[in-house]
């Protein structure tokens, strides 16, 4: 079983700083794996355990996005493939269609898994293109997998209900967070994940199709929040009395 | 290119919505709004004008419904498509935007069109900031589920088209409706919402009960629903939940980070309650209660039976 799957090297929400003007500050800005792909990593490590095999890890970025590549070889992927290059900001086709290009590159894959959705972004278009632009099946949503006689039986959750579906290997699956509790690798483990090999692909040598009109970013600002921040204090009793209050000063109690 | 600008969801009520925000573009356009539906036309799609498309089936798996989509655009060649950003509509607009090779938006916004381009607003980085994005046109764009209110402009007009036969290569085994929800949070005028500040499932009726006094429904942050299972996932409030915009927020026990906050900020008065002064949520609170939700929450509730 070769299963492949992708990792973002996603800017960090919490560290994002503000910038003149308002604008966020993207240059150098710290980045970390976007939390649900672990979900993924320990999808395809599981799917390894039970059916044998080898997990390939992806990603896109500069030499920076290696930290989350070398979290998926912690985790225990066997090795990794970074596509040097700028991460395509907002253009999800183009990054699906790099990935795409860079796993075609490493040959035949059974299962393909990504996350739901990104930290930074979270459009969860990633997935379903890069089905697209393989030619393969894809599922999205998946709370659980069964891999058997080149199929895969997925559990699809919902917004409103819960499906179970069959596609045919090979398969590109999204799962949710819910699928898995993604281990943490141990001290030797984050050691050893640095002797992984990871091989470099320059975005240049997959000629990527740009698409008849790329996705452009024409500015971005901070938001500002316009709450009062009071804090009420006393004890509880005083606290809830003076809270009444000031709800009812606001005309949202009934 | 034709001057219509599509709007297609699986679920009735968020193409009422999408309605609104064809509607709103048309106009600055000088296009016209089509409701897109597959199958059949539904009674609770309200719209001036619709496109049914044959071939499809009711309620068709996300890869079909895409290459219905697909097959109408190429015959009909609309400017722009619009697709609610639900779980299956963000596979739809996904795969109908590769087949054609269109540029793709996403949780768009605030959109207009100038000459060939078309500009959106969406927010990025869990909600802190906004980006204005824009791409030529003909594009795909998805839009978050209750961002636009509904459009009650309603019409005759009705066209069809039939996309001939469509199969997929995802089989539906089976489909399991989830036991529908008490109440709809989106139409709560209060919300109490508990985050993992509670300790356990057997609290959780002290908040629905203060939720109850304020004529509200309970809500939860999304370790409550996914990780622990306590509460049904639509009652998850932020990024990847449900967007709320009641008059009254009461965020209990929870820390206030930005994927949660993203699906609350629009909130009328915002009110925390947490131990912690310096957790998140305080910033983006109106008023804030530095204590414990097991002395404050019963203590607020007999304020309020008070009150009477
Ligand atoms: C891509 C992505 C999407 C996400 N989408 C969402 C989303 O849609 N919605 C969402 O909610 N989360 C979402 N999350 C998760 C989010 O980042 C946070 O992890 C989550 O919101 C934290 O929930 P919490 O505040 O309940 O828990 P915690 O962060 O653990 O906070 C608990 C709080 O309770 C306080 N507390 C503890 N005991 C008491 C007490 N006795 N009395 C009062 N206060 C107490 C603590 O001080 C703490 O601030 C998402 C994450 C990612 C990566």
């Amino acid at each position: 079983m070769r299963i492949a799957v992708c990792v973002k090297h996603a800017i960090d929400e919490t560290e994002l700083k503000t910038g003149p003007g308002g604008r966020p500050v993207l240059e150098g800005a710290a980045c970390k794996v976007s939390v649900f792909d672990k979900n993924a990593v320990e999808e395809a490590l599981r799917m390894r355990s039970a059916q044998g095999g080898e997990v390939v890890a992806f990603t896109i970025g500069s030499e920076d996005a290696r930290k989350s590549l070398k979290e998926a070889l912690a985790m225990g992927a066997d090795r990794g493939v970074l596509v040097v290059g700028a991460q395509a900001s907002l253009d999800t086709g183009r990054t699906a269609r790099t990935i795409a290009a860079a796993v075609k590159k490493e040959g035949a894959f059974d299962v393909v898994l990504c996350s739901e959705g990104s930290s930074d972004t979270y459009s969860g278009q990633v997935p379903p293109m890069l089905a697209e632009a393989l030619g393969t099946a894809y599922v999205g949503y998946a709370r659980k997998i069964q891999l058997e006689g080149g199929k895969a039986k997925v559990e699809r959750l919902l917004e409103d209900s819960v499906e179970e579906v069959e596609a045919p290997m090979p398969v590109v699956v999204s799962v949710v967070s819910e699928i898995n509790e993604p281990r943490y690798p141990t001290l030797i483990q984050i050691m050893q994940a640095s002797k992984k090999p990871v091989q470099e692909i320059p975005e240049s040598q997959l000629a990527v199709d740009p698409g008849s009109s790329p996705v452009a970013v024409l500015g971005m600002s901070v938001q500002t929040s316009s709450r009062k921040r009071v804090i009420i204090e006393g004890g509880p009793e005083d606290a809830a009395a003076k809270l009444i209050q000031e709800l009812e000063k606001e005309g949202v109690l009934r | 290119m034709s001057e219509q600008v599509w709007a297609y969801s699986g679920s009735g009520e968020v193409q009422c919505e999408l309605m609104s925000a064809a509607l709103e573009l048309a106009e600055k356009s000088g296009r016209s709004a089509v409701a897109v539906e597959l199958g059949r036309q539904r009674e609770e799609v309200v719209a001036q004008s619709r496109l049914v498309v044959k071939g499809a089936g009711d309620d068709p798996l996300p890869e079909v419904a895409a290459e219905a989509l697909t097959r109408a655009a190429r015959s009909r060649h609309p400017s722009t498509i619009l697709v609610g950003a639900t779980r299956n509509g963000r596979e739809v607009a996904s795969r109908v935007a590769a087949r054609l090779g269109w540029p793709c938006l996403s949780e768009a916004s605030k959109l207009s069109i100038d000459g060939a381009q078309l500009q959106a607003n969406r927010t990025v980085f869990a909600g802190k900031v906004v980006a204005t994005v824009s791409c030529g046109l003909p594009a795909v764009v998805t839009i978050k589920p209750a961002f636009y209110p509904k459009s009650t402009a309603s019409g005759k007009e009705v066209d069809e088209f039939d996309a001939g036969e469509l199969t997929g290569v995802v089989k539906l085994l089976s489909r399991r409706k989830k036991e529908a929800g008490a109440v709809d949070l989106r139409k709560a005028k209060a919300i109490v919402s508990a985050g993992r500040g509670v300790k356990r499932k057997e609290d959780l009726p002290m908040l629905q009960s203060l939720a109850e006094e304020l004529g509200g429904a309970l809500g939860c942050s999304r370790p409550l629903s996914s990780d622990l299972g306590w509460l049904p996932e639509e009652c998850h409030i932020g990024l990847t939940g449900v967007t709320v915009k009641p008059d009254l927020y009461v965020a209990v026990g929870i820390s206030g980070q930005l994927q949660h906050i993203a699906g609350m900020k629009d909130s009328k008065v915002v009110v925390a309650v947490n131990t912690d002064k310096d957790a998140p949520i305080f910033q983006a609170s109106d008023y804030g209660i530095v204590a414990d939700l097991y002395q404050v929450v019963p203590a607020i509730k007999k304020a309020l039976e008070s009150r009477r």
